[in-house]
């Protein structure tokens, strides 16, 4: 729809754009941000926290280093604790070779200064991803000519059939708003079995790489309402802005905290564009 | 026709039917309007030196009159136009003669202002009711050169408007689907092309259109804001007429005529954009590629069955179309069709019957082999209603009938093309039917005082067929567990609701020319849009009140003083109010409503307030014509779930609004039109930060929502009208020179918070290549900035 009204605005109505400064309004005190995965692949597995900051700030953001970060099982006395490493700037698990087992429910607790967070996850089985192919496509309505990949799999469940894809290009995460490849069973998974073609073009040589990830809703809607964010123009069109609503409870401190839990098997693949085997 | 001028006539009737026993020598004649040909109703006849024994035309503009000693000179006259006189010799008594008054030499605006009557707004009961004169919308300055009658109705007080260029109506706090459009008496769901840029309504085709700002009638009701109630206009009786429009953007024609004789006639009215030859001529292969056009048509057959019956039959259809890439397609269409039947069974008793169809449907498809389907969706209503109306005696009018609803809201249908990976989806369908029963007096205590009262009670229910969902804990959240569903068959009930819905007013004349009311009306709406974006969507999802949703109640009270000055030349009106709204909607963040059969999950529902002071002042009659109006308001929302449960701002909640129409005729051959707007800026909500998460830099948002402002807007629009007046009657042009926003003034449209790469806000990263910077910034969109346009105007 955005694309829709976007042309009718700028092909018909002379429409302009230009940068303004706007004088916006601050925090009166920086919101911690968690970003953590929990996953069945150790590289996967990390807690990153970082701090708000002002709008046109365009320096990195604060890294928080000094919280206690540790994943439970409830019911079980299993504790899995976390480390600040400097490298990563995020936290991992002191054993690297903890990881998460389908079936089980993880608790992620965070504890700085006065504040405690806690969210949790279920560990859902993974789709079968069966191949990964490429092709050369001409141009085609709402598609470039260029190398394009289908992902061929199954989905046998009948719930919690919320997924993401992130691509890799030759090492650079396809991350603009643009980039998010999320689907769920709205509209049915049968193009899963048929191939479900990715929306960008690659060319000769490319290394391509597949993460497919399995989520918990909560996750899902966060990251779905994040992409609406990035998307939201600000225009009559666009819902009133919000921020995506966290799966992370403040158990103690100061109430506010952004960011997402995400529980998750993570199915990989690798290719390589090579027009030969086309 | 208002019922006032209905019953002014037959009164003023009935005195001609007692000249006529007196006397059986008579003369008898026609008075018609020289340009229209259409009969003019109320005009004076007499014999020169005795105007107090004259008589006044009928509804088809007839007279007879008491002969007297032949020749003599026969005075016709009539407001607006210029007087006739003429000699009647005896030969002439003999038949019918045929007056054809001609406009007095003044504008348009002068002629048609004074169908209302000077005092009116001091004589009568209405209180927050507009009347905007079609040929006075015609002369405001237009976007486009394209004459819109909502846009026109956004200069009203009281009337805000989601942005630039659009023109859906806020009225008095309420949001845009708490307005009832209705053409002919039938609903219009989507009265807007172009995404709200143009309303679609043609104004050659239009009669009258008024808008109540919450006190409505007892007869009308169903929406919580406002009633903007348009009448088509009905063909004239004597020869085919014609008039039309080239414009900038569209073109337009309406021809009207006799049908089958003097008692018939038809009027058909059409309108299409040229937008897509435009984008033929882009040179980029992926503009020219795409289509965008509308169109419109109406008519209307109008049929005078004896002297008591009249029956019209009307209809509109419209639709647009916007095309992409050759494969993605999306359209929308209305359709709507009334019958009306008029019956004047005596003087003292009047009958009305109306039956409709409104439909609304829109498509989407997608042409594409692996990922193709067409989605399709359709409401409607039916619907009859009945209105007697008694005259007891010359201080008391009585009104009363029923109102009969059917809504049909179709399931979303989202089919697959044969080889499409997708699969199909269906929704259940939802039915209301809604049976009103409405009784009105309108009681003139004393010359000084009046009162109405009326009481409008309405009986809703959902029907089958359909189907409930019951959730865990009885509440409909999106993660409750649905633990059963009911299926109901057609026409089971689902749910019921009911209220009563009273309407006081109060008129106290204080002076000849002073004038206080007060007034008190609540409103019971059944049917919602899901949507919380500020501007309509031809996708938005309507929502029938049922087992989760209840319909939302609006009361409003509002006090007026009223005062014309300079023996009624200037009208000024203050006008205060307060609303309150109940069970209003808004969806959760994130919310997806367009495939889902559980859209209660989405919505959340609150309460809402506004309240304000609109003060009005018109000058009607002179050379300079126009008004002035100044309004402060202020609208709140309070929803669960947004804006941490406290009171908000919504969008369209502009504090101060100040609009001055005016329009000035130099000669007969060139007059001017001139419009000022400033309002408060939009509330909105601004980023107070920004983090970092998914790799990404993110606004971060308060969790108060709409605690900023847009910058104030303003503008001013100038339009020049040449017509040649000397061309006859056979074909009469006129060229139209406006333009918008003429000191080009930047009124944001949008501000976008995103990143900027390589300092430049169009740089792609996808497709420019190598980005060598990144910053937070913000980006401002804007629309036309001295848009210029002409039209070609003609009649013939």
């Amino acid at each position: 729809m955005k694309r829709l009204t976007g042309i009718v605005i700028a092909v018909l109505f002379w429409s302009c754009q230009e940068e303004v400064i706007l004088d916006l309004g601050t925090k009166s005190e920086l919101v911690p941000t968690i970003e953590a995965y929990w996953t069945d692949q150790g590289i996967f597995n990390e807690v990153k926290m970082t701090l708000s900051k002002d709008y046109y700030d365009s320096t990195k953001v604060e890294v928080i280093s000094d919280a206690e970060v540790f994943v439970t099982i409830p019911g079980t006395e299993k504790v899995i604790p976390f480390v600040f490493l400097g490298g990563t700037k995020s936290y991992r698990p002191r054993n690297p070779l903890e990881k998460a087992v389908v079936g089980e429910t993880y608790q992620l607790h965070i504890r700085w200064r006065e504040n405690i967070y806690r969210a949790e996850g279920v560990m859902l089985e993974p789709p079968k991803v069966d191949s990964v192919t490429w092709r050369f496509e001409e141009k085609r309505p709402f598609r470039d000519e260029g190398f394009y990949v289908k992902v061929f799999g199954k989905i046998p469940f009948k719930e919690n059939n919320n997924y993401r894809i992130r691509v890799i290009e030759n090492d650079t995460l396809k991350n603009q708003r643009g980039d998010y490849l999320l689907f769920d069973d709205t509209f049915g998974l049968g193009f899963f079995e048929k191939g479900l073609e990715l929306g960008y073009t690659f060319k000769e040589k490319d290394r391509v790489r597949l993460e497919l990830f399995r989520l918990n809703r909560d996750a899902y809607d966060y990251l779905n309402q994040l992409v609406n964010l990035l998307f939201n123009d600000g225009g009559l069109f666009s819902p009133p802005p919000q921020n995506p609503k966290t799966n992370i409870r403040v158990m103690s401190g100061k109430p506010e905290v952004l960011g997402y839990f995400v529980v998750s098997p993570v199915l990989t693949r690798t290719i390589l564009i090579q027009a030969k085997y086309d | 026709m208002s019922l006032f001028r209905v019953l002014t006539l037959f009164f003023l009737t009935s005195i001609c039917y007692q000249t006529y026993s007196q006397d059986q020598r008579m003369i008898s004649g026609q008075v018609l309007d020289v340009g229209t040909s259409e009969p003019l109703i109320g005009a004076s006849v007499y014999w020169e030196g005795k105007s107090n024994e004259g008589v006044i035309t009928d509804l088809e503009g007839k007279f007879e009159l008491t002969l007297v000693s032949l020749p003599s000179k026969l005075v016709i006259s009539y407001v607006g136009f210029a007087r006739s006189v003429r000699i009647i010799n005896p030969k002439d008594a003999e038949k019918l003669i045929r007056f054809f008054l001609k406009p007095e030499e003044m504008s348009l605006d002068e002629i048609i202002i004074q169908e209302r009557k000077p005092d009116e707004q001091l004589k009568n009961m209405e209180m927050g009711k507009a009347t905007v004169p079609i040929e006075t919308i015609k002369n405001i300055p237009a976007l486009f050169g394209e004459v819109d009658l909502l846009r026109s109705l956004q200069l009203l007080p009281g009337v805000q408007t989601a942005g630039e260029g659009t023109t859906g109506l806020f009225v008095r706090g309420g949001s845009a689907d708490q307005n009832l459009v209705q053409l002919d008496g039938a609903p219009v769901y989507n009265p807007s092309h172009f995404f709200g840029i143009f309303s679609v309504f043609n104004p050659d085709g239009l009669k009258s259109v008024d808008l109540y700002k919450g006190n409505m009638p007892a007869s009308f009701g169903g929406r919580a804001a406002s009633l903007i109630d348009v009448t088509l206009r009905e063909g004239n009786n004597q020869q085919i007429r014609g008039e039309g429009g080239i414009g900038s953007i569209s073109s337009r024609l309406t021809v009207d005529g006799p049908l089958f004789g003097k008692n018939s006639s038809f009027i058909l009215s059409g309108r299409r954009t040229y937008a897509d030859l435009f984008l033929r001529l882009a040179s980029d292969e992926n503009i020219r590629n795409n289509k965008l056009n509308f169109h419109d048509l109406s008519g209307k057959l109008s049929f005078i069955l004896g002297e008591k019956d009249k029956i019209s039959i009307s209809s509109y259809q419209g639709s647009d179309f916007l095309g992409l890439d050759e494969a993605f397609g999306l359209g929308w269409t209305n359709w709507v069709s009334a019958l009306n039947w008029n019956r004047v069974s005596s003087e003292k008793f009047f009958f009305d019957l109306q039956a409709y169809h409104s439909r609304y449907s829109y498509s989407v498809e997608f042409d594409d082999l692996e990922n193709g389907f067409e989605w399709t969706n359709q409401l409607s209503e039916s619907g009859i209603k009945a209105i007697w109306t008694a005259l007891p005696h010359s201080r008391l009018q009585v009104n009363w009938g029923l109102h009969s609803q059917y809504y049909h809201f179709s399931p979303v249908d989202l089919d697959p093309a044969p080889e499409s990976a997708i699969e199909p989806i269906a929704t259940n369908p939802k039915n209301g039917l809604l049976n009103n029963l409405f009784i009105s007096a309108n009681y003139e205590l004393s010359p000084k005082l009046s009162v109405e009262g009326g009481l409008r009670w309405g009986l809703f229910n959902q029907v089958g067929k359909g189907v409930d969902y019951l959730y865990e804990a009885g509440k409909p959240a999106p993660e409750a567990k649905i633990i059963d569903s009911l299926n109901f068959g057609r026409f089971e009930n689902m749910q019921f609701y009911q209220g009563l819905e009273p309407r006081l007013a109060f008129r106290y004349r204080i002076t000849d020319y002073f004038t206080v009311k007060t007034a008190y009306n609540r409103n019971f709406q059944y049917i919602q849009i899901a949507s919380n974006s500020s501007a309509g969507l031809p996708i938005d999802r309507w929502i029938l009140s049922g087992r989760y949703i209840e319909p939302v109640k609006s009361d409003q009270i509002s006090l007026g003083l009223f005062h014309n000055i300079n023996q009624n030349r200037w009208e000024l009106s203050v006008e205060g109010y307060y609303k309150n709204l109940e069970n209003v909607i808004d969806l959760r963040n994130g919310a997806q409503v367009l495939f889902t059969d559980k859209v209660e999950t989405e919505l959340l529902s609150g309460e809402g307030w506004a309240y304000g002071t609109e003060f009005l002042l018109r000058k009607n009659i002179g050379k300079t014509t126009g008004w002035l109006a100044y309004t402060w308001s202020r609208t709140w929302r309070r929803i669960e779930g947004v804006s941490q449960n406290k009171a908000y701002n919504p969008r369209f909640d502009r504090p101060n609004d100040v609009t001055l129409v005016l329009n000035h005729e130099f000669s007969p051959s060139w007059s001017a039109g001139l419009v000022f707007v400033y309002t408060t800026g939009q509330a909105v909500s601004y980023p107070v930060g920004s983090y970092q998460v998914d790799n990404q830099s993110v606004p971060l948002y308060s969790e108060f929502r709409n605690l900023d402002r847009f910058p104030d807007y303003h503008r001013v629009d100038a339009s020049v009208t040449w017509k040649n007046a000397d061309k006859g009657r056979k074909w009469r042009g006129s060229w139209n020179f406006s333009i918008y926003n003429l000191y080009g003034r930047k009124n944001p449209f949008a501000y976008e918070f995103r990143q900027i790469y390589n300092n430049d806000i169009n740089f792609n990263p996808n497709t420019d290549g190598e980005i060598t910077s990144s910053r937070p910034g913000v980006v401002m969109t804007y629309l036309f900035t001295f848009l210029p346009s002409i039209t070609y105007n003609f009649q013939f």
